[in-house]
């Protein structure tokens, strides 16, 4: 049967490609959105069988280096360079034709269609009728040359995340992929499956494929897996480096571009009285899975409880259901004492309940209001704002006006449609649409995703000082240096269980790791 | 009593053919209301073609020229415009309403053709709707053009990348639904009932909308369907054969619609919900943007 | 796109002020009119002469003028019923049936108090008028209410329900009206009795007391959707039912209450119609144009951009052209129907222009290569 590979090479001039040799050089890349420079002459190449890092904080400009490399965006200037060849892409086809291929960060799967399906998926070989036989046996024969163990006839939504990443990878490799881009490839997976998937990726370069993953944060994943890492920051490369001449630190320092403390200072906490109530609560998600399993634990005033875990594990379920906005199994939820289980999500804003809700553009706001139709979502059923039916929309632009100075929005007037709003902004306005509430309880989803780090920083001070005036916050984040960095307790969460909750002072990395990936229970505490 | 079974399915292909061009579009992720609209453009101009000109071919060939290109233009808003499917849709729908009440009023009346030969009762009809069922069933499931098309339905972003034209997929999806539905609605005006009068279809694109959404996008749960309701018609029509003198004539009438309803909300049941949920094709309605 | 020196692109709309929103649908009505003129080329007539009949007759005649507004107050209410669901995101197609319902309403009390026998002539108007309106109201707010229901509750997809709804409630008035049905009227075949003198609606030149009413409503539902709390929920849950949600906002109760109110409002229309203006003043035998009617309603809401208040001029204007187009057919030897063709290529002209809210062109001077 026909090598694949053999086939995708045969359009590139033929050549002996050794072990070492560059396969892609990108010269001078610059990209420009308005006023904004996300590359900024940045230089960059790969060698085969090389797996070269690329790092940067959210906004450093690796997703649009990472789309021009791929064809999905065209650069104002600068070349590229394939296999010496100077190439132009006008869409990802030109890329993948040249032997490009990319896994995406959120899975370009289709998780109605089988993993076969997917693989297939727009393949030129396939043919107008599906000849099942010939393809799946070129595909099994990938599977066995990299170690990984995949159902064919499998619906993709029913796979594990690290599987799913796996059948991209497969796609990838089947359309001839010499040059695999990999966006974020370990951010949601659990440790186990991350060192499952490294394993497989150091077998890919024995094969002289190169690899380039796009890591935000993973330092550690850089420095024990990487060749070569290149450092971005605010668009330009600040370091390129052999990766056994980096340290941890330094990487940190060339990201940030000053020395960066990994833990957030603050005070002692002097925990009150519980002021949410969690006990056996259950509850399933959309499609019918259980996704909380009898979950037991408190927050009290003036803490904040961290909850880690990856993605999918039952904490956006878990935030819904205490906002109100999901009906639970069972169990119960009170409320500084009162029972709330059955009550409505409006009754829980009144009685002191604050949710910022993980997706910003689609619940936490409306992207054809002003800002003061926004703010009026959470203040709209109160008595002071609405008399008789009638809203006080001067009241509103007041508090509207108040938000935007004491927070630093970045806008013309309280006027601003919504959707003019950059993320951090529209953030912002969210926050303090909420904390101006004086919320006892605050649940905070994912408060500071897709941030950067000067908006990040913010919005995390801000839950700090709500803490310090004594409310209780619930914190959900995939970002395990966060939860580390601003909690008092920690719970990891797998499979909708807590599989412990730990004061801050007697956490050790490894163990939580271990929790969020179901390998390690510790006794729920009270 | 075997006549009363064989008008059920002769009516039942109407809403067949009708439902699975509807049911090919939007596993392609286009959601068309406006199929009465269609359906009324086909039947009109291939009730006026053949009426004019005395041949059942060209009138037919009429109703499927119609309806694909009252879908291309359909598809113009919704695809290349990238307009809200509902909107156009409803446009679509008074587009044909209007249009063929103004085109289609001086030929009101009987087509004044002799009637489409029959095999034992049944229009021919019923057999090629039965064809086009199998037919689209196997290019689904088991063809390359298959998967494209449902890919482009579940996730076009992902379809593009993987090197589809999710455009020129999706305006092949609408057009080919148009000249079905354009067909479904020549079958009624020149086959069926072949009379015409100002909005001849009585609600019936409707109908074969909430087919589509009650065969969970299975063209073999859809063919049951059609049949059960081309059966509530013919019943609604004749109620003397089941439960003489009960109501009145006008109240039987009202049952088609009334079930319809009521089928509506058997779906939104656990069971039906879930599966519903599950079946659906992700990016069914949303408008697509090529980045 | 490259035309001469210039470039042409396309480019996003961040916002459309109103004037914008209002010169995009002038624009439409003006194209569509322009585009149904090829009826009177087919008839061998001038356009212009066309329309200045229309208007002629429509605006400025003793009997024309009644008529139009007649008319345009039977649309400005079916286009409040369906503006108030749109608010929220839904669509009300069933106004037809909302009106028959509300209409049968209506006809019930007034049969209920016995105005189709003899003592007919002796009923108090101030008793039995306020009644059957509230008859009206109340059974088009109960015929609205399902679709709102089953929405609510179920997530029922209302296009359909609507849609059948037209159809069920069409055939119950057809059973009151036809064939010793209850409400048969005593003449002819097949259409209902006619309302005593005693109960007939207060007129003026032929226009009854509802054209207060749904101006009165123009300027109240305004007011709804600018200043209240409800009409904030009801927006809110229209742009965004997942953000709606979040700011407490119930998915339940909001779909029902806009349906009420827009099957109210449908109801009072059938009463305006069939039992308000006196020339009529009786279910007629083609009560089925009335429900096709009552699709002009979507247009106009759709043209006035959800604006009750600007609806008004709208509806005005579809009132004229449908008397006066009708008037017409006659006169100028047009083909019947001028009026449904006008409504269909409105509709689609609007379709059409619904691109122009998104998307603006650019012409941009193409700078000399270096």
């Amino acid at each position: 049967m026909p090598d694949q590979n053999a086939e995708q090479v045969d359009k590139l001039p033929t050549r002996v490609i050794k072990h070492g040799d560059i396969v892609l050089e990108a010269r001078g890349i610059t990209k420009r959105y308005q006023s904004l420079v996300a590359n900024d002459h940045v230089d960059f190449d790969i060698k085969a069988g090389e797996i070269h890092a690329i790092l940067g904080e959210n906004g450093a400009g690796k997703t649009t280096l990472m789309k021009i490399l791929f064809g999905l965006v065209q650069p104002d200037e600068g070349e590229i360079f394939v296999y010496g060849e100077k190439v132009k892409f006008k869409s990802p086809l030109d890329a993948i034709q040249l032997g490009i291929g990319m896994v995406h960060q959120n899975r370009k799967l289709i998780p109605a269609h089988s993993v076969f399906e997917n693989i297939i998926l727009g393949h030129p070989s396939a043919g107008n009728i599906l000849n099942m036989k010939s393809s799946a046996q070129g595909i099994t024969e990938l599977c066995d040359k990299y170690g990984f163990k995949i159902d064919l006839k499998a619906k993709v939504w029913q796979l594990s995340e690290g599987e799913k990443q796996i059948v991209e990878i497969l796609k990838a490799l089947y359309r001839g992929a010499k040059i695999l881009i990999l966006d974020e490839p370990t951010s949601a997976l659990a440790p186990p499956e991350t060192k499952k998937l490294l394993a497989s990726i150091k077998i890919m370069t024995g094969d002289d494929l190169a690899l380039v993953p796009f890591i935000t944060h993973k330092l550690q994943i850089v420095l024990t897996t990487s060749n070569r890492v290149t450092v971005l920051r605010r668009g330009k490369v600040t370091a390129r480096l052999e990766t056994k001449d980096a340290t941890e630190k330094s990487l940190a320092k060339e990201m940030v571009g000053r020395d960066v403390i990994f833990r957030l200072e603050h005070t002692e906490s002097e925990p009150g009285k519980p002021i949410l109530q969690v006990e056996q609560l259950s509850a399933i998600n959309d499609k019918g899975l259980v996704a909380l399993q009898d979950i037991n634990f408190n927050v009290h005033e003036g803490e904040i409880l961290g909850i880690a875990g990856v993605s999918g594990n039952g904490q956006q379920v878990l935030a819904e259901v205490l906002a109100g906005l999901r009906k639970e199994l069972g169990g119960k939820v009170l409320l500084d004492g009162v029972d709330m289980t059955s009550s409505s999500s409006l009754e829980r804003w009144q009685k002191g309940m604050g949710y910022i809700p993980s997706e910003r553009v689609d619940v936490g706001s409306i992207r054809d209001y002003s800002i003061i139709d926004n703010v009026m979502m959470n203040y709209y059923f109160d008595s002071e704002f609405s008399k008789w039916g009638i809203l006080d929309t001067r009241k509103i632009r007041k508090l509207s006006e108040e938000i935007i100075r004491e927070y630093a929005v970045a806008v013309p007037g309280p006027d601003t449609p919504a959707k003019s709003l950059s993320g951090g902004n529209l953030q912002k306005v969210i926050l303090a649409r909420v904390l101006s509430r004086k919320p006892r309880l605050i649940i905070a989803n994912l408060p500071t995703q897709g941030l950067d780090v000067g908006a990040a920083e913010f919005v995390q001070n801000k839950l700090l000082e709500a803490r310090k005036e004594g409310a209780g916050v619930l914190l959900i984040s995939e970002d395990l240096d966060e939860v580390l960095s601003l909690s008092d307790r920690v719970a990891a969460i797998y499979e909708g269980e807590f599989m412990g909750i730990i004061p801050i002072k007697q956490v050790k990395r490894e163990d939580i790791g271990l929790m969020m990936a179901g390998l390690k229970h510790k006794g729920a505490e009270k | 009593m075997w006549e009363f079974f064989a008008r059920s399915l002769n009516a039942s292909t109407i809403f067949t053919i009708a439902a699975l061009g509807e049911l090919i579009e939007q596993r392609a992720g286009i959601l068309n209301v406006g199929i009465e609209g269609v359906m009324l453009f086909g039947g009109t101009l291939g009730f006026i073609v053949a009426k004019t000109t005395g041949s059942f071919l060209l009138g037919f060939l009429a109703a499927i020229a119609i309806g694909g290109l009252i879908a291309l233009l359909y598809g113009f808003f919704t695809i290349t415009l990238g307009g809200n499917q509902v909107v156009n849709g409803m446009g679509i729908w008074i587009l044909g309403f209007g249009l063929t009440a103004y085109i289609g009023y001086p030929y009101t009346g009987p087509l004044g053709l002799e009637r489409i030969p029959e095999i034992s009762g049944l229009s021919p009809f019923f057999f090629i709707g039965i064809i086009l069922i199998i037919l689209t069933q196997w290019i689904l499931t088991k063809t390359n053009l298959g998967l494209k098309i449902r890919s482009v339905g579940e996730n076009p972003s992902v379809a593009e990348v993987s090197g589809i034209n999710v455009n020129k997929m999706r305006y092949l999806s609408v057009i080919t639904s148009g000249m079905l539905m354009g067909l479904a609605g020549g079958i009624y005006a020149l086959d069926y009932n072949p009379v015409w009068s100002i909005n001849f279809l009585l609600g019936w694109g409707f109908i074969a909308l909430a087919l589509v959404f009650f065969s969970m996008w299975n063209p073999y749960i859809l063919l049951a369907g059609s049949v059960l309701f081309g059966t509530l018609w013919q019943l609604s029509l004749n109620p003397q054969l089941v439960l003489p003198n009960l109501f009145s004539r006008y109240i039987w009438r009202t049952v088609p619609f009334t079930i319809t309803i009521v089928v509506l909300v058997l779906m939104s049941t656990k069971w039906f919900a879930t599966r519903w949920g599950a079946a659906k094709p992700e990016a069914l309605g949303l408008p697509y943007e090529k980045e | 796109m490259k035309l001469g020196g210039y470039e042409v692109k396309l480019e996003r709309k961040m916002k459309v002020t109103g004037w914008e929103a209002a010169m995009i649908s002038i624009l439409a009505i003006l194209i569509a009119l322009g585009v149904v003129s090829i009826i009177f080329l087919q008839a061998g007539v001038n356009p212009i002469t066309g329309y200045k009949e229309i208007f002629k007759f429509a605006f400025t005649t003793k009997y024309g003028l009644p008529l139009t507004i007649n008319s345009s107050i039977f649309i400005l209410l079916c286009t409040f019923a369906f503006i108030v669901p749109m608010k929220a995101g839904l669509w009300n197609i069933g106004m037809a049936g909302q009106l028959f319902a509300g209409t049968l309403g209506a006809f019930g009390v007034a049969y209920a108090f016995g105005a189709k026998g003899p003592q007919g002539a002796n009923l108090s108007s101030g008793l039995v008028i306020p009644l059957m309106v509230i008859g009206a109201l109340l059974c088009g707010g109960l015929v609205g209410a399902i679709p709102g229901f089953l929405k609510g509750k179920f997530n029922t997809n209302e296009i359909v329900v609507t849609m059948m709804l037209n159809s069920i409630a069409f055939w119950a008035v057809a059973f009151m009206i036809k064939e010793g049905g209850p409400f048969m009227g005593g003449g002819g075949e097949g259409e209902g009795f006619k309302l005593p003198e005693s109960i007939y609606a207060p007129q003026k030149f032929g226009i009854p007391f509802t054209i207060l009413i749904a101006l009165l409503l123009a300027f109240l539902l305004y007011f709804l959707f600018t200043k209240t709390k409800v009409g904030y929920q009801i927006k809110t849950f229209g742009l965004s039912p997942a953000a709606a949600k979040y700011a407490g906002i119930s998915s339940f109760k909001i779909p029902l209450l806009v349906f009420i109110i827009g099957g109210m409002i449908a109801g009072f229309a059938g009463y305006h119609y069939f039992a308000a203006i006196p020339r009529v003043a009786k279910i007629t035998m083609n009560y089925g144009d009335y429900g096709d009617l009552s699709f002009y309603g979507i247009i106009c809401g759709l043209i006035s951009q959800e604006n009750p208040l600007a609806a008004i001029p709208i509806a005005l204007l579809f009132g004229g052209l449908i008397n006066g187009g009708r008037n017409v057919q006659g006169k100028l030897n047009i083909g019947f129907g001028i009026d449904y063709a006008l409504l269909g290529v409105l509709m689609i002209t609007l379709v059409f222009f619904q691109f122009f809210y998104r998307y603006k062109i650019v012409w941009k001077k193409i700078e000399k290569e270096k």
